[in-house]
């Protein structure tokens, strides 16, 4: 029976970027499909708000104050969800920053901002991988899911730390799942199109209007689609880039809403 | 068993849904899974003279627990086929919310030669057809509110192979018809999105063949092993369901990662 095989029942599941936006729409998912989880960020009230829906659903959540950029903390944080629950089934790298950042003109950007960004959204998913795979190896088993952008496959005016930290997570996936294939450890990236998580984003992106399909994502469509990631269901995708956008990358050579000849 | 809170999204309980090339492995188990998920689906054909290979898929579905689903034998690169296969599901089944395409026609020669006939052979069979369909399904959705259209087809779709390069033309058009397809139809509700296998353990891949190409490509496969039909079913599920509802345009490989090498 097909929908057995995306049932969740009892897995762990590690999820950077808990407190808030697609980290806590997963987490509620997860819980929704029999998971416990590991929510790790650095903001301690965000994630006690994500721990209390996931422990309504029945399921237990360890709260874990994590600055994904540091390695140490980060080991820590894999250390204590070891010891939580034994296993460690799901890592989902999803810890990000800086999409506020756009439109910054390049003197302005700090050294800082720069390191800052990249190690929060691409040295993070590097130390959290290395710090759940042996594990994994150990196990035979495991799935780990990094979130990346659809500005990991396209540029941006005024976007840089972003475009960049995000283009080198779908090379991290690669690199890990090729390793990993033969551990039986599949290693994907969810690549997410445009999700506001406020007014200001709302406005910059124009409500959306410019998306094929006519709406911006919204937090909870992405978590059906790390559950399948997470479950056996998934298990012939291997280094893969799932697209979640409403077909923005589909397109893109001419604007959105205009067609040659007759109108769209 | 009732179904986890999360998994409903994935549930195709009330929906109907039309398989094309449903005697070839694949399509029996796109066919298999869509009635699992709960939806009623009506079996068609790619070719004639193959009425006992889709009575086996019938069989398979009626196990599943769709008891009988109607058939159609018919040639998927005629347009009338095409079409009445799109109004029988509608008529027989009372919609047309899903369609899947499993349509394949291998094809390995060196470019000198390839002759002209074998041109409109491959052409037809592996993309003409997949053409034809979108459109006859298309213009039923357009017309009932929408839908979702998967379109089954392997990695040939996203690099070259030697000796193949007809066929792989062929599936990369598929490809990118679907790139077009997705935006034309983004704001009219109808969703479609390509499932590319890797290499198939099917009866007539040259991946089954014993020699140097097959010892060669298994030990090069990430997972040491060729793909089974019955492991397209997960992502088939997931691209045709509403958990997908905001996925259009997009590939889905499974390879095992062996895209990741080149």
């Amino acid at each position: 029976m097909i929908l057995d095989n995306f049932k969740l029942d009892g897995k762990t599941v590690i999820i950077t970027g808990a407190g808030r936006g697609l980290g806590r729409a997963m987490a509620i998912r997860f819980a929704d499909c029999g998971a416990d989880i590991v929510a790790a960020s650095r903001t301690v009230a965000q994630l006690e708000e994500t721990a209390a829906e996931v422990r309504k659903r029945g399921r237990k959540c360890l709260v874990v104050p994590t600055d994904v950029a540091r390695s140490d903390q980060v080991n820590a944080m894999a250390v204590a969800a070891f010891k939580e629950f034994g296993q460690v089934d799901v890592l989902i790298n999803n810890a990000g920053i800086g999409e506020d950042s756009f439109g910054k003109p390049i003197e302005e950007i700090t050294d800082d901002e720069w390191h800052r960004g990249i190690d929060t959204n691409l040295s993070s998913q590097f130390y959290a991988a290395r710090a759940v795979l042996p594990q994994m190896v150990a196990r035979k088993r495991g799935k780990i899911i990094n979130v990346a952008s659809g500005y990991g496959l396209r540029g941006g005016k005024h976007n840089y730390m972003y475009a960049c930290s995000k283009g080198a997570i779908l090379q991290l996936t690669r690199s890990l799942a090729l390793t990993y294939a033969e551990h039986n450890i599949q290693t994907n990236c969810i690549v997410p199109g445009i999700f506001p998580h406020n007014e200001a984003m709302m406005r910059f992106f124009k409500g959306g209007k410019f998306i094929p399909i006519g709406r911006p994502g919204q937090d909870e469509d992405v978590g059906p689609l790390a559950v399948f990631l997470a479950s056996d269901a998934s298990n012939h995708i291997n280094g893969e880039l799932l697209i979640i956008d409403g077909g923005g990358l589909a397109g893109g050579i001419t604007p959105t809403g205009v067609a040659p000849g007759n109108p769209a | 068993m009732a179904l986890p809170e999360g998994l409903k999204d994935f549930s195709l309980a009330g929906k109907s849904a039309l398989v094309i090339g449903a005697e070839h492995p694949v399509g029996r188990v796109a066919a298999v899974t869509l009635a699992e998920a709960g939806a009623k689906v009506l079996l068609a054909s790619q070719e004639p003279g193959t009425e006992e290979a889709l009575k086996a898929t019938a069989q398979a579905v009626t196990a599943a627990g769709r008891k009988n689903p109607p058939t159609q034998v018919m040639t998927a690169a005629v347009r009338a086929d095409l079409a009445a296969a799109a109004d029988l599901t509608v008529r027989k089944l009372g919609g047309l919310d899903i369609a899947v395409t499993a349509l394949d026609t291998p094809f390995y020669a060196p470019v000198e030669a390839t002759d002209d006939a074998a041109f409109d052979r491959v052409m037809d069979d592996n993309f003409k057809s997949v053409w034809l369909a979108c459109q006859e399904i298309g213009r039923v959705m357009l017309g009932r509110g929408g839908g979702s259209i998967v379109n089954i087809a392997n990695v040939m779709a996203e690099r070259g192979v030697p000796n193949a390069a007809l066929y792989c033309a062929a599936k990369g058009a598929v490809r990118n018809l679907i790139r077009a397809l997705a935006l034309e139809w983004a704001r009219k509700s109808i969703r479609i999105n390509i499932l590319e296998c890797g290499w198939l353990d099917e009866e007539g891949s040259p991946a089954l063949e014993p020699g140097d190409f097959s010892d060669k490509l298994v030990k090069y496969l990430p997972y040491r092993r060729l793909l089974k039909p019955e492991e397209i079913a997960g992502a088939l599920l997931y691209l045709v369901s509403p958990a997908a509802s905001f996925v259009t345009g997009t590939s889905v490989a499974l390879d095992g990662g062996l895209l990741c090498r080149v």
